[in-house]
This record gives C-alpha cells, sequence and structure tokens, in this order.
C-alpha cells in the first residue's frame, strides 16, 4: 500500500479488501462470512458516517453478475478517478474530497415536471427506493481506459416513478453538487451537468450507485449517489447528484456544453466513431499488463441486448 | 552557480534524472500510476520533451539579452546536449505510444488525426535537428545552410504546444508556464535587436 499518504475514512485496510478469488465465489453466504466482520467493523468505528449508509450489504442481482469479467481491484477504483471538481488529475480526487468535505447530511430534490416533486434526506429517499442491490458493470471512460465496477445501489427506473414526471417530460437532467471552486478551476460555469432521456432513464441498466464492492461508495467516486450508466462513457455517470430535474427539452451536458465537436448527448460507447483526438476502437484495462492491456470495445460497452432498442433508427454517427 | 551551471555532469544528472523518473513513483505504489503506467509514462516523456524544447530555445534570447551576466553564457554551453535530448525524449515518448496503441493497426490509423500528426510532425523536426547536430554535419553544411536548417525548431514549438493542449481532456495550464517564457524572451530579443538597427552606434562599422 502506499507508504506516504495518510489513510483515509474511505480507505480500506488491506484485510477488509475483498480479494478477487473470494469476490468471484460469489457463493453469498461464504462470501458474506468472509467480508461480513470487517465490514461490519468499519461501519461503526467510522469517525463520521458517509451519507448514504442504508441497506449494506447488498443482495447481489443474479443478472449482472461478474461472470467473465474481471473486477478491477478496489484501490484503483477508487484512487484512479475523473472528478474535475476536486482537482483535474486522476489521482487528485481522493486526496481532495476526504479533506474536510462530506456529504452529510444530503438533500436531493426533484424538480420540473414531476408530479412528486420536493426535497428528500437522502437516507429517506433510499429507504423509498426499497434497499439496495448489487451489479457488476463494465465502466468505459471517453479516454479510452475501461474498469469493471461491482456497483451497489438502485435502478434509477424506481426513482423516476417515484418522481412520478407529467406524461410531457422527456428528458431527465441531473445536476451534481455545487464545488465552487472546484468547478470555476475546470471551467464548467457551473455545477455538472447531465441527462438521460426517459427512455434510457427507465432502462433496466441505468443505476444510481451508492457503494462500491459492499461499501458505501466514496468521496472520489461520488457519494452519496452517482449515475451509472454503463452503455455509456463514464462522463454521463454523474456524481454526488442533488438535482434531477424532468423537463421537455433536451438538457446540455457539461462535456457537450464545453466541447461539442467531442462529446455529445448521447456518449453511447460505439467503437466505430471515434474521438477527434483518438481511436474508440479498444480500450485500455485499468490494472492491466503494461505490453497487453488492451482490449476492444464492444458495441454499447456489451449491452447491445438491453438498449440497441432505443436507438433503432437513429444515426449514432451524428447523435454522438 | 554559475560554476554549477557550466558543469556537464550536472546537467547529464539532470537529464537522467528525469528520464529515470517515473521509478519514483512505482516504488510508491502510486495506484494512480499502477492503474494505467503506458499514460502515465507517455505523458512524463511527452513533458519532459516539450519542457527540453522550450528550455533550449530560451538559451539564445537569454545570451542577447543578458550578454554580461556569466550564467547566460554558462547555460549555453549546453545547447546542443539539451536540444539532442530534447530529440531523444519525443523519440521515447513516440516508442510509448506504440505500445500504447497496442501495435501498428490502432498506432496508424489514430496518426492521421491531427492532434497526433502536429506531434509526429515535431519529432520529424527534431530527428532532422539531432542528425545535423555533430560537428562533422554543420562542417559539411556550412554555418549558412545550418542555421537556416535549424529554424525549423521555432516551427517545432507551436506544433508542440499545440500537440500537448489536446493531450488532455481539458486544456492543460502546463501548456502555458512552459512556453510563455520562451514567447516573453523571443519578444524581447526582437525588441532589442529592433531598438539596436533603428538607432545605429555612431561609429561606422567597418565592413
Amino acid at each position: 500500500m502506499n507508504i506516504l499518504r495518510p489513510k483515509e475514512s474511505w480507505h480500506l485496510r488491506e484485510s477488509e479488501v475483498t480479494p478477487e478469488s473470494v469476490y468471484r465465489l460469489r457463493n453469498r453466504r461464504e462470501f458474506l462470512k468472509t467480508i461480513g466482520v470487517g465490514a461490519a467493523s468499519t461501519f461503526f468505528l467510522r469517525s463520521h458516517a458517509l451519507a448514504a449508509t442504508g441497506g449494506f450489504p447488498a443482495a447481489p442481482n443474479s443478472d449482472y453478475p461478474p461472470g467473465e469479467l474481471r473486477v478491477t481491484p478496489y484501490t484503483l477504483i477508487t484512487s484512479y478517478n475523473n472528478f474535475y471538481e476536486f482537482g483535474l488529475d486522476k489521482g487528485d480526487p481522493v486526496v481532495n474530497s476526504n479533506r474536510g468535505w462530506t456529504p452529510e447530511p444530503w438533500t436531493v430534490t426533484i424538480g420540473g415536471l414531476a408530479n412528486n416533486s420536493g426535497k428528500w434526506n437522502v437516507e429517506d429517499l433510499l429507504k423509498k427506493m426499497g434497499g439496495i442491490e448489487e451489479r457488476v458493470y463494465r465502466h468505459r471512460c471517453v479516454e479510452a481506459w475501461s474498469m469493471v465496477v461491482p456497483w451497489d445501489g438502485f435502478p434509477l427506473r424506481k426513482l423516476v416513478d417515484f418522481a412520478d414526471p407529467k406524461p410531457e417530460a422527456k428528458y431527465v437532467r441531473l445536476t451534481s453538487f455545487e464545488h465552487v471552486k472546484g468547478a470555476q478551476d475546470a471551467g464548467f460555469g457551473g455545477p455538472y451537468l447531465e441527462g438521460l432521456r426517459i427512455d434510457e432513464a427507465r432502462n433496466e441498466l441505468a443505476f444510481i450507485a451508492t457503494g462500491i464492492y459492499g461499501k458505501p461508495i466514496p468521496n472520489q467516486n461520488g457519494a452519496p449517489l452517482r449515475l451509472v450508466t454503463p452503455w455509456k462513457y463514464g462522463f454521463k455517470g454523474i456524481k454526488s447528484i442533488v438535482r434531477i430535474d424532468f423537463t421537455t427539452r433536451e438538457p446540455i451536458n457539461t462535456w457537450q456544453k464545453l466541447a461539442e465537436y467531442e462529446y455529445g448527448f448521447y456518449a453511447n460507447v460505439n467503437p466505430s466513431v471515434d474521438h477527434p483526438r483518438w481511436s474508440q476502437a479498444s480500450e485500455r484495462v485499468i490494472g492491466g499488463t503494461l505490453f497487453n492491456g488492451r482490449q476492444a470495445t464492444l458495441m454499447f460497452n456489451g449491452y447491445e441486448k438491453q438498449v440497441a432498442a432505443m436507438y433503432r433508427g437513429m444515426d449514432l454517427r451524428k447523435y454522438f | 552557480m554559475e560554476k554549477l551551471f557550466r558543469s556537464k555532469l550536472f546537467v547529464w544528472t539532470l537529464l537522467v534524472l528525469t528520464g529515470l523518473w517515473p521509478a519514483w513513483p512505482i516504488f510508491r505504489q502510486d495506484q494512480t500510476v499502477l492503474a494505467d503506467p503506458l499514460q502515465y509514462l507517455l505523458h512524463h516523456y511527452g513533458f519532459v520533451a516539450c519542457v527540453l524544447l522550450a528550455t533550449v530555445l530560451t538559451l539564445t534570447p537569454l545570451r542577447v539579452l543578458f550578454s554580461h551576466s556569466r550564467l547566460a553564457l554558462a547555460v549555453n554551453r549546453h545547447r546542443r546536449l539539451l536540444g539532442v535530448s530534447a530529440f531523444f525524449y519525443a523519440l521515447i515518448h513516440l516508442g510509448v505510444q506504440f505500445f500504447h496503441e497496442n501495435g501498428w493497426p490502432t498506432f496508424f490509423s489514430d496518426i492521421r488525426k491531427p492532434f497526433l500528426l502536429c506531434g509526429l510532425l515535431t519529432l520529424v523536426i527534431l530527428l532532422l535537428l539531432a542528425v545535423t547536430s555533430f560537428t562533422f554535419m554543420v562542417r559539411w553544411m556550412g554555418g549558412r545552410r545550418w542555421k537556416i536548417l535549424h529554424r525549423l525548431a521555432y516551427l517545432a514549438v507551436p506544433l508542440a504546444a499545440y500537440h500537448q493542449a489536446l493531450a488532455r481532456k481539458l486544456f492543460p495550464m502546463q501548456v502555458l508556464w512552459i512556453f510563455i517564457p520562451l514567447v516573453v524572451l523571443e519578444a524581447a530579443r526582437v525588441m532589442k535587436h529592433r531598438l539596436s538597427t533603428t538607432h545605429p552606434p555612431t561609429v561606422a562599422s567597418t565592413k
């Protein structure tokens, strides 16, 4: 482990990190026995609780098991992050987001064209979502690197149904917390914004994560709530969500606003549509070996079966 | 100070240490580096090449502007070494890019993108300058022609800066602090040159 950097509250001791071999066993009882004790002790001994701690350990969703996927080690998932409000380098968020910032208490606002608009405390909202489940998803960044992440959380569809959007609502706009100085340094001109078509938000894959590896999600990964849309590039996965609005017009997401020729609204993983500066045909596997760390990128990041129907008839070169 | 900067050993040590720098985060088990080591190496060597290119070009304006400074003269001893090192690190950068792209197919399809093409063009210029930097090459070409060829370095700068500016998702501020000092010094040199030619010395120069 790191010899110079001080341990943070989210840091797991080596003994608490689920070894891949144990993780892959997927024998639920065995798995819990192995990690349960360590996990419980961190919850109760933690000096400050993370915001969305409800429901752990999550029940694995057997539709999204690790299967043949090589799950990325916990230390890499939680120390290699793009979270520009906490610094522009991959190693910055792990340090800066754990320096005095705490996602507690956390309020989520539902607004726009929704019948059930209002403000909710994140813990209460979590209870209304009926607990959490675990899904192992591929994660493909637009920068052509990828991970496999075991997320804990709930389907976004549940939240959409809870908000009860009006029939004229066609899109969902998500807003991240405003880290004033961070957003300014990154040149975002306001809080990070993302959006989905409402049918995308209701797709079975769209997920709100509250945890990783059976633990509350660390600040640098987007505590307490973050979006996970595994068939889209990682930047769609807006972190630390404070607002969800239902709209009639397509929201302009932050990266599209910054560089509309490079990043679009859809951002579906597509190996045949290159980024203007690099190829999207393949990806570097995080934690892979030095000289054989690339693998071919799959259409919709391997989730064609679940999502392709939503884009039938669309020119994906134009709607990138 | 001046003695230190005159020392070839000192400059060589600096150059070698920059090359070996990536060993440190790997020794430290820096997770961000271990996550994507090729990307780290790629950016590191590209960065070093840009710094060296900018540095070697500041030497002439420094000498002209501070002609009485012994320090400016001392660092000017290392022009060739720094210039060739810029090429050397740019070459390593390209080599890493080859592995980063996982071989020829992606490498070739990607090199057509303007961002990468500018990087390659910079390297070609640096290659030309490096192979003509041997003393016998300078003699063979003749001073004037050599000088004209080596003005290509000033073309390499905007190409390299453009290439570096696009290397990250957001504009990296380092591009500014690497290249702005050079631009300022060059501007000052041109100003000085203008001032001295519009007000010629009263003593007529012997032709």
